[in-house]
Parts: C-alpha cells; sequence; structure tokens
C-alpha cells in the first residue's frame, strides 16, 4: 500500500534455485546459503515473539483454567533459567462457568455490543464522510489532511483528558458554549446518567478513531482512477449518483477493512473508560474489556479476568480469519 | 469541464462555498477540542468556572505548566513531582523500543519481503495472528512472568513487553516498503560481489529512509502513548510512564483540572509534533500497518 509502488518484478531469488528441490543444480548451494540468510534475518524478531506473545498467551489460557492465588502461589512449580512459574491449581472450565452464571457478565456483554455496534458505524459513516470532504479539491487541503492525524496521534488518556474537560458540569466548553447561545439554562451533568455516559463514550472514541478511517478511505479514493468519474459525469451522473455507482463499489475493499479493525478496537477499547468512567456510573459504562481488567487487576481474581478476557479475545481471532480471509486475499488479487 | 451550463459560474460558486464550509466543519471537529485543552491549560480553574465562560482566557498565564515541571511551589506538588521522572521513563523505553524495532524489525521485514518458503509463510501467518491478538489478555500472564523475573516496576521489563505490540507493525511496514523497491538492485549488488548480508547492509537500507521512518515514527508513538502495559507492569510509583502518571491524577479532588489539561497537553506535544512532520511517512505507515488501537 505504499504510494511510491515499483515494479514487482520476478519470482522470489530463493524460488529459482529452490524450485529445482531434489535435482542436482548449481543453484543449489546459492538457494541453501539464501536459506540460511533468510533464517538468520528473521531468527531475532520469531525468537522474541515466541518469548513474549506465544509464551505468555500460552500461559494466560492456563491460567484461565487455574484456580491462581497471588499469593500462595501452590500446586506446582515450573523452575526454569532460574525463575519459578507457579502453575496453581487446575480447576477445569470452573472459571468459564462462573464466568457465564454471572449476570453481570452478560450486561457487560451487552453493552458492549451495544457500544461496538454504535461506534463502528459511527466511525464508518464519520470516517466516509471526512475522506470525501478532503478528497474534493479546495485550497488548505494538505494542512487538513495533516489535522486528521492530530486526533489519532494522542494518547487515550489525553483524549479522555481533553474530553472531560469538553464535557463537564462545572467548567465543560460544550456547556459553556451553548449557554452563551442561550441553549440552555443550567449546565448539564454528561456523566451522571449511565446511559448518556455510555454514549458519550462512544463519540469520544469515534473522535479518536474516525480519523484513523479516513486515512484509508482517503487512500482508497486516491486509487480510483480519475477517468471512472469523468465517464460518469460525460453520462449526466451528479454527485451522488457517482458516490453511489463509482466511488462506494471502488471502496468496498477499504470498508471492509475499516468495519473489521473498527469492531476489533471497539470490543477492547479500555483506557478512556478509565480515564473518564471508571466503569460508572454504578456498572453502566462497564463493558466486557473493563469487567475483565477489573476482575483481574482490581480485584486480583486472575482465574476468571483471564476467563472474561478469552471470551473477548475468541470473538477477535474469528474476527481475524476473517479479516485475512477475505481482506488480504482480495489485496493480494488487486 | 465543457458541459458546464450557462448559469455554471454562480454553481460552481455555491458548491465552492459548500467545500470550504464542510471543510471548516471538519477542522473544528478534528482540531477544536485540541485548542480548547490549550487553552484551559493556560486558564486559572476560577475563570473556567465563571458564567457565562470566557471563550479567550482573561488571565492568560504558564502558571500551570511551572506548577507540573516544579518551578512553582503548589498545594498538590507531591503528587504532580512524578512528571518529570515518568517523562524521562516514556523517553528511554520508547526510544529503546523503536531502535529494536528498526535494527531487528527491518531485517525480518526485509527477508519476509524477498524470500518465499513454507516456514516462511506460516511464521509470516503467525505474526499477523499476533498483530490483532489483544494485547489486554496477554496482561495476567505478563504481569505473573514479569514479577518472577524482577522485571515487574523496572524499564527493562516495560521494553520486552512493549515489543510484544510493536514487531509485527514494524515487521508488517518493512515487508511491504521493501517490496516497492526493484530486485534489480539486489542482483546487481550481488553481481559486483557483495554477500547477500552486504547488499542488505550497504545497498538497500541506505535507500530505505521512508520505511524506516515510518516504522520509527510509528512505533515511537505508540509506545509513547501505551498506557495499560505500563498500569499493569509498572504500578510503582517512580517506575511508570506519563500515561500513567498523568491518569492517576485525574479524579483527585485537590488538583485543578487546568493542571491536568496543561500535562495532558505537554505529554501530547511529542506524538502530535512527530505525526506532523513526518505526516506522509505516518499516512503510509498507517496504511500499510493497518493497524489496530
Amino acid at each position: 500500500m505504499w504510494r511510491k509502488a515499483g515494479p514487482r518484478s520476478g519470482p522470489a531469488v530463493s524460488d529459482r534455485g529452490g524450485g529445482a528441490r531434489g535435482s542436482v543444480s548449481p543453484g543449489r548451494s546459492l538457494a541453501r546459503s539464501e536459506a540460511w540468510f533468510a533464517a538468520w534475518m528473521v531468527a531475532p524478531s520469531l525468537l522474541l515473539i515466541a518469548l513474549i506473545v506465544f509464551l505468555p498467551l500460552a500461559y494466560s489460557v492456563w491460567l484461565s483454567f487455574a484456580e491462581v492465588d497471588l499469593l500462595s502461589q501452590s500446586g506446582p512449580v515450573l523452575d526454569i533459567f532460574g525463575m519459578r512459574i507457579p502453575f496453581f491449581r487446575f480447576v477445569g472450565l470452573d472459571n468459564y462457568a462462573r464466568v457465564m452464571s454471572d449476570p453481570e457478565y452478560w450486561r457487560a456483554l451487552g453493552r458492549t455490543v451495544y457500544f461496538v455496534a454504535l461506534f463502528v458505524i459511527e466511525a464508518t459513516v464519520l470516517g466516509l464522510a471526512m475522506a470525501l470532504v478532503l478528497d474534493a479539491n479546495f485550497r488548505g487541503r494538505g494542512v487538513m489532511r495533516a489535522m486528521l492525524l492530530i486526533p489519532w496521534s494522542l494518547s487515550r488518556i489525553a483524549v479522555g483528558i481533553l474530553w472531560l474537560g469538553m464535557l463537564d458540569a462545572d467548567f465543560g466548553a460544550i456547556n459553556g458554549v451553548l449557554y452563551r447561545l442561550g441553549a440552555i439554562d443550567s449546565y448539564i451533568a454528561f456523566f451522571s446518567d449511565g446511559f448518556t455516559a455510555l454514549n458519550v463514550l462512544i463519540v469520544v472514541y469515534v473522535w479518536n478513531q474516525a480519523p484513523f478511517a479516513a486515512i484509508l478511505f482517503l487512500a482508497g479514493l486516491q486509487s480510483i482512477s480519475p477517468d471512472l468519474h469523468a465517464a460518469a459525469a460525460v453520462d449526466g451522473a451528479g454527485y451522488w449518483r457517482r458516490l453511489w455507482h463509482v466511488t462506494l463499489p471502488s471502496l468496498r475493499p477499504m470498508m471492509f477493512l475499516v468495519l473489521v479493525l473498527a469492531t476489533v478496537n471497539g470490543f477492547l477499547m479500555l483506557d478512556l473508560i478509565y480515564v473518564m468512567t471508571s466503569g460508572g456510573p454504578g456498572n453502566d459504562t462497564t463493558t466486557v474489556t473493563w469487567l475483565g481488567y477489573r476482575t483481574a487487576f482490581s480485584f486480583f481474581r486472575f482465574g476468571p479476568g483471564t476467563a472474561i478476557l478469552f471470551t473477548l479475545t475468541l470473538i477477535c481471532v474469528v474476527l481475524t480469519v476473517v479479516y485475512h480471509r477475505f481482506v488480504l486475499a482480495k489485496f493480494r488479487a488487486e | 469541464m465543457s458541459a458546464i451550463p450557462i448559469h455554471g459560474r454562480s454553481r460552481r460558486w455555491a458548491s465552492a462555498t459548500m467545500i470550504y464550509g464542510l471543510a471548516a466543519v471538519v477542522a473544528l471537529w478534528l482540531v477544536g477540542p485540541f485548542v480548547w485543552l490549550f487553552i484551559t491549560s493556560i486558564s486559572e480553574q476560577r475563570d473556567l468556572l465563571m458564567r457565562p465562560m470566557p471563550l479567550v482566557p482573561p488571565h492568560p498565564s504558564l502558571d500551570n505548566y511551572a506548577k507540573i515541571l516544579g518551578l512553582v511551589d503548589f498545594h498538590a506538588r507531591h503528587q504532580t513531582a512524578q512528571i518529570l521522572p515518568s517523562m524521562a521513563n516514556s523517553i528511554i523505553v520508547s526510544v529503546v523500543v523503536t531502535a529494536i524495532n528498526v535494527v531487528v524489525g527491518s531485517a525480518a521485514g526485509y527477508a519476509y519481503a524477498r524470500f518465499r518458503h513454507r516456514l516462511m509463510s506460516a511464521t509470516l501467518y503467525a505474526i499477523l495472528f499476533t498483530r490483532m491478538l489483544p494485547v489486554v489478555v496477554l496482561m495476567p500472564a505478563l504481569f505473573l512472568i514479569m514479577r518472577q523475573m524482577g522485571f515487574q516496576n523496572t524499564l527493562s521489563g516495560l521494553i520486552l513487553a512493549y515489543c510484544s505490540f510493536t514487531f509485527p507493525f514494524t515487521i508488517w511496514i518493512m515487508k511491504s516498503y521493501f517490496e516497492t523497491l526493484p530486485r534489480e538492485l539486489e542482483e546487481s549488488g550481488m553481481i559486483d560481489g557483495c554477500t547477500r548480508f552486504q547488499v542488505f547492509y550497504r545497498i538497500i537500507l541506505p535507500i530505505s529512509g521512508p520505511g524506516l521512518v515510518a516504522a520509527g515514527a510509528f512505533t515511537f508513538v505508540l509506545c509513547w502513548n501505551e498506557f495499560l502495559v505500563a498500569q499493569v507492569l509498572n504500578s510503582k510509583q517512580g517506575t511508570g510512564t506519563l500515561p500513567v502518571t498523568i491518569a492517576g491524577m485525574v479524579g483527585q479532588a485537590n488538583i485543578d483540572y487546568s493542571v491536568i489539561a496543561a500535562s495532558g497537553f505537554l505529554s501530547a506535544i511529542p506524538a502530535v509534533l512527530l505525526a506532523l512532520v513526518f505526516q506522509r511517512y505516518m499516512v503510509q505507515g498507517l496504511t500499510a500497518g493497518s493497524v489496530k488501537g
């Protein structure tokens, strides 16, 4: 997706030697040295990823089936490289059963689904709208495109702080402006009602993430041949008809990518909740991620906490498979 | 353009007005809140509480910045005293992770761009898988492992943990960059008697600036903004990063919002500047990396 697309020339260098596997050819020793070179180049990365992603992942899976007691560290212990990895007591599916029988889990899942659905729709529509505006020909377009990066490059903690200042019931800018315009007589408390707070979180997350969707859509828009639009215009198609019949169909692969990424990001959102609502008022903004995080790291119940987080991971893994099957296959085909 | 009817001029004027109008709305939406963060950071809290609220601060000053940087004494001094040390932690972690990523990740990215093999595809698929894996699900395990290794509350532990979510992106971004380079470059290098590694080191890397900048700037911003992992692993005072320290100040009754706004704005400056300076590369990295988070 680099704009500076050079010629994709020829098959891989190693294919030429490696293809002649078994037969004796002068290219064979060259191919073997090439293979060793490739192996050495990827080895450090793969070793690191195995150690810091796959090892913890496996251990996390185990923790979700165990009764984790951080103080006693009961059960078998693995002694490796001078450190002791405790395995605790295996309890099978107990953690999952406990999570599934907790009504709070299902309520959180309901909120999460609402959050994700609205977030995905808003981020996609707003991202597409911004991309269409920024794709138009006007002066200052370059500056505007740079502006897209501002909400995205802020940490979620800064985003949360910023919007707390915009929405506060005593000094919020939105209240201040509405009051000045005479639209309200008293300041609105955006975070005292649970449902309002959840919707506010969605809007704030959309503010942070929609620019990313817009950047992806812009990349897609720029790859549409202007001839298509010109031809449609000659045929008398107005802006909206061109949008519907030319632009949107060409954006389909990008649309799919945006939808999948937004869905995964929606499920995983956590830091905004941490800084803006802490899951409250009551539990009204507690999503599954937040519930899992709190269970593990506020109450130090690692077993159920990990189990909660794995129910979420399952959703993400399914989406990833979908993502790879459809999106990447499509990009390769192009 | 010849198809424009006679009244085309007024129509064109109308559509131009609409485009500039829409662009203004988008600009206000994107930048307005960030500008307001700056305005509150140079305001006094009591001015923010005035009704009607002044849109231009009547007593602008950098007092809040002086407070969080420890230049003046105030009642919540001990709480903001962590800002400078945690900023140092953030810089160290982000720089080291970026350096590791650029060196180790670009080598892997190159190999994945140029060599086809069953094992290569399998491992690349594994890397892609980690890209979509929620970091939060690794945290209970990472927490226990780091604790057992004595890496809890250390910068080394954080650096290691940060590589887990940055590596897949760097490899992917660099791979897609190297794929745009013509193979003839390497072939001519090989004919000139360079070894495979010399070709990579002497010919490919020197012309890979855009890819390296994209991957580097990208990694730096991800690390600089990261909150969750640092919050879990480095919760001890003095070992946290900037987002952790600032998040800890939110909701404290004795700290004015304007002071928190100043810390928020200060913490945002490096990432925003980096994103704007390397705008083109960031956008390319973003589209190539297709990130979560």
